[in-house]
């Protein structure tokens, strides 16, 4: 027993000389022990918590724990350095909890026993994810939650804020509409009249930014998607410029201008007449108990 | 055809033409086309009255008839002409609009006879419009004469194809039913014709047959015993060519809705210039040259010709790409592409039918889904930005009402 306590601290000198891990190979190479007897000291220094094993495509790696992470994790077995290991390295985006459990094979009792003790010990936190309410994920305590799992600047405690959006949404096209009537009235020659209705999207940004209504930080990018669903509702259209690097508001050598526009048509035919709003359209036919000769829609709609 | 176009293909023929026609019309676009002997035997009617109706149908190109082989002559209806007659009063509605008076009489008179010789028409509508004028006044041919060549030579009324005169006639027995031709070039062209007179009023001694209009061939009037100059040379208004104008009125309104003024006003100028050079299923009309465009713009609109290129410029840019450039000699060639205009107003009015019957929320969703063409539940939150129970509920809503569908992919 005495040999093998020999080697431990010549292994971790030897690790600490090669951070990034050594393998039996180098260990072999390095001491001459006997293969059992090295197991036994490495099995020492893991179950020490003084080595991390790590898998490479070569075999085995061993490599020194880093000491300030060695001492957080001093009293915890092996099963919650695993769990650890796991949340780690799924980042900011965070882990749920059954991939937890087929990642390290471990029961589900168990698992919950570990999360526990570890929130307990403020290493790891629960953030809800907006894409599932009843979903939580883990990260480790000090990172930032990704905006997938938060929702961004829309959300604010995984609900979706619409009447924020709603705002912006109309505080842009005021703005937008302003610009163009302004350009259609200054009675210009027409090219000048067209370019000065556009704003990029720089400048819908400022502006909004300068009406401080959020009380959140928004960016530009923020800000077009607003645009976007001003052009979904058919009330804005968009052009894309090629612009030299550098001018403000460029992304990429391109710049978005965006521009208040009037529908092309006013509300169809079909839908000014009675039958385009009936709910019961598909009911109606002549003989009927609903019939275009019984309908009071039609009647009220013909006594104009 | 669905039921309901049948029905209401019997009740207009029924209030056009009375029960028999009605009849023999709605068997016809029910069993598709069948031999004289096979209808009368199915409707039960006379072999007399069954010819009397198909010759109202005929005239009034609602029936169509094909020699087949062995001699069989069978009758054919045309249920989309038959609907057609719903438009009636929209046609003369414009021929109002473009030539006054004297236009929609003409343009009544031949969709309500189906087929006239253009001295039954001139001389019919003088005697109207002689009816509505002050006494002593009457309406001269001449004038209803010049209106009837102008609306030729727009081509809102053509020729009726007609029996091909041929040299020897005897090629054997004749066929069983005339093949009827007319070529290209006839067909918009008005025979030298000098109809000279005014018209007469009607005296209230003796009365006309009012009441429901009879397509039967133009009655001769008993006070005129001379033959018609033009007799064999019948014309018939030119459905395709008013639909074409109302495509032209849409897109020059959408211009006008998403521009200004001046730009559609060079919109219908560019669209009247291509009115009959251009084949009305095509997608674009005749490059014209700008300088060509100003020449024609109409009097009493002044603008420079810079300023025009300048508008042309801006209509050619635009993200509605209803004009296009095609190229640079003349000052600018200058296109209409019709076919994307005509797509831009359908979704339009998709757009308007979603909007009125579900609201502007669902019509977001719907543009949305219409411009990206595919799209999953999460992306549709997120780029409507409408939050999600309430975008689930909308989809499904319009899922139920058949307006967006359902694509299930592998995963």
């Amino acid at each position: 027993m005495n040999i093998i306590n020999s080697f431990v601290p010549r292994i971790i000198e030897l690790c600490h000389q090669f951070p990034h891990g050594i393998t039996d190979q180098v260990i072999q190479n390095e001491m001459h022990i006997e293969a059992q007897q090295r197991a036994v000291a490495i099995n020492r220094l893991l179950s020490m918590g003084q080595l991390d094993l790590l898998r490479s495509n070569t075999g085995l790696l061993y490599r020194i724990k880093d000491s300030q992470n060695a001492g957080k994790m001093k009293g915890s077995d092996n099963q919650e350095k695993l769990v650890y290991q796991i949340i780690e390295d799924a980042g900011n985006k965070g882990i749920w909890s059954r991939d937890i459990r087929y990642k390290s094979n471990l029961p589900l009792t168990e698992i919950n026993k570990i999360l526990k003790n570890l929130e307990s010990k403020k290493l790891i936190k629960a953030v809800k994810s907006v894409a599932a309410s009843k979903k939580k994920v883990y990260m480790l305590y000090n990172l930032q939650p990704d905006r997938s799992v938060t929702g961004g600047a829309w959300y604010s405690d995984q609900d979706f804020e619409s009447e924020f959006v709603e705002v912006l949404n109309q505080q842009c096209f005021k703005f937008l509409q302003t610009k163009a009537e302004t350009a259609r009235e200054s009675k210009q020659n027409p090219m000048i009249q067209r370019n000065s209705s556009f704003a990029s999207s720089h400048e819908v940004w400022k502006y909004i930014c300068e009406l401080g209504i959020s009380k959140v930080e928004l960016s530009m990018e923020d800000i077009e998607t607003i645009l976007n669903t001003l052009i979904y509702d058919g009330k804005v259209e968009m052009t894309i410029i090629a612009a030299k690097e550098g001018t403000v508001g460029s992304v990429d050598g391109h710049m978005k201008l965006y521009r208040a526009v009037s529908p092309i048509i006013p509300p169809t035919g079909l839908v000014r007449a009675p039958c385009g709003l009936c709910p019961v359209f598909d009911d109606c036919h002549e003989g009927g108990e609903i019939s275009p000769s019984n309908c009071i829609y039609m009647t009220e709609w013909l006594e104009f | 055809m669905t039921q309901a176009e049948i029905k209401l293909c019997s009740l207009l023929l029924q209030e056009h033409f009375g029960e028999i026609v009605e009849k023999i019309g709605v068997h016809l676009i029910r069993t598709g086309s069948q031999p004289l002997r096979v209808i009368a035997h199915d409707t039960g009617t006379s072999l007399d009255q069954v010819k009397k109706a198909l010759c109202v149908l005929i005239q009034h190109n609602l029936v169509i008839y094909q020699v087949h082989k062995r001699g069989v002559v069978e009758y054919e209806a045309q249920c989309n002409r038959v609907l057609r007659m719903l438009r009636y009063p929209r046609y003369i509605y414009t021929a109002k609009t473009l030539y006054s008076d004297t236009g929609e009489l003409i343009v009544e008179e031949l969709l309500l006879n189906g087929k006239m010789t253009m001295s039954a028409v001139v001389k019919k509508v003088a005697d109207r419009l002689t009816e509505t004028m002050e006494d002593g006044k009457t309406m001269d041919y001449a004038e209803v004469s010049n209106t009837f060549v102008r609306l030729v030579d727009t081509h809102f009324v053509q020729r009726c194809p007609l029996v091909p005169a041929t040299e020897n006639s005897d090629t054997g027995p004749p066929p069983p039913a005339p093949t009827l031709v007319v070529s290209e070039k006839d067909m918009y062209l008005v025979p030298k014709l000098s109809l000279i007179g005014k018209g007469k009023r009607r005296r209230s001694s003796d009365e006309d047959a009012t009441g429901e209009p009879k397509a039967k061939r133009p009655k001769q009037t008993t006070d005129n015993k001379e033959p018609i100059p033009d007799d064999g040379i019948y014309w018939q208004a030119n459905l395709d060519r008013f639909h074409q104008h109302f495509r032209d009125q849409a897109i020059v309104s959408a211009v006008a809705n998403r521009m200004d003024q001046t730009s559609s006003e060079i919109v219908r100028t560019m669209l009247r210039m291509s009115e009959v050079t251009t084949p009305s299923g095509a997608p674009f009309t005749q490059p014209l040259s700008s300088n060509e465009i100003f020449r024609s713009l109409p009097v009493g609109y002044n603008i420079s010709k810079q300023v025009l290129d300048q508008y042309l410029t801006l209509l050619a840019d635009d993200p509605l790409e209803f004009v296009g450039k095609s190229g640079d000699s003349g000052g600018g060639m200058y296109v209409i592409n019709l076919h994307k205009a005509l797509g831009s107003l359908a979704t339009a009015t998709l757009e308007s039918v979603v909007q009125e019957r579900f609201g502007s929320r669902c019509a977001r969703i719907f543009r949305l889904v219409l411009q990206k063409k595919h799209l999953e539940q999460k992306q549709v939150e997120d780029f409507a930005m409408i939050p999600a129970k309430e975008a689930k509920d909308m989809l499904y809503k319009m899922l139920s009402e058949n307006f967006i569908s359902l694509q299930v992919g592998c995963l």
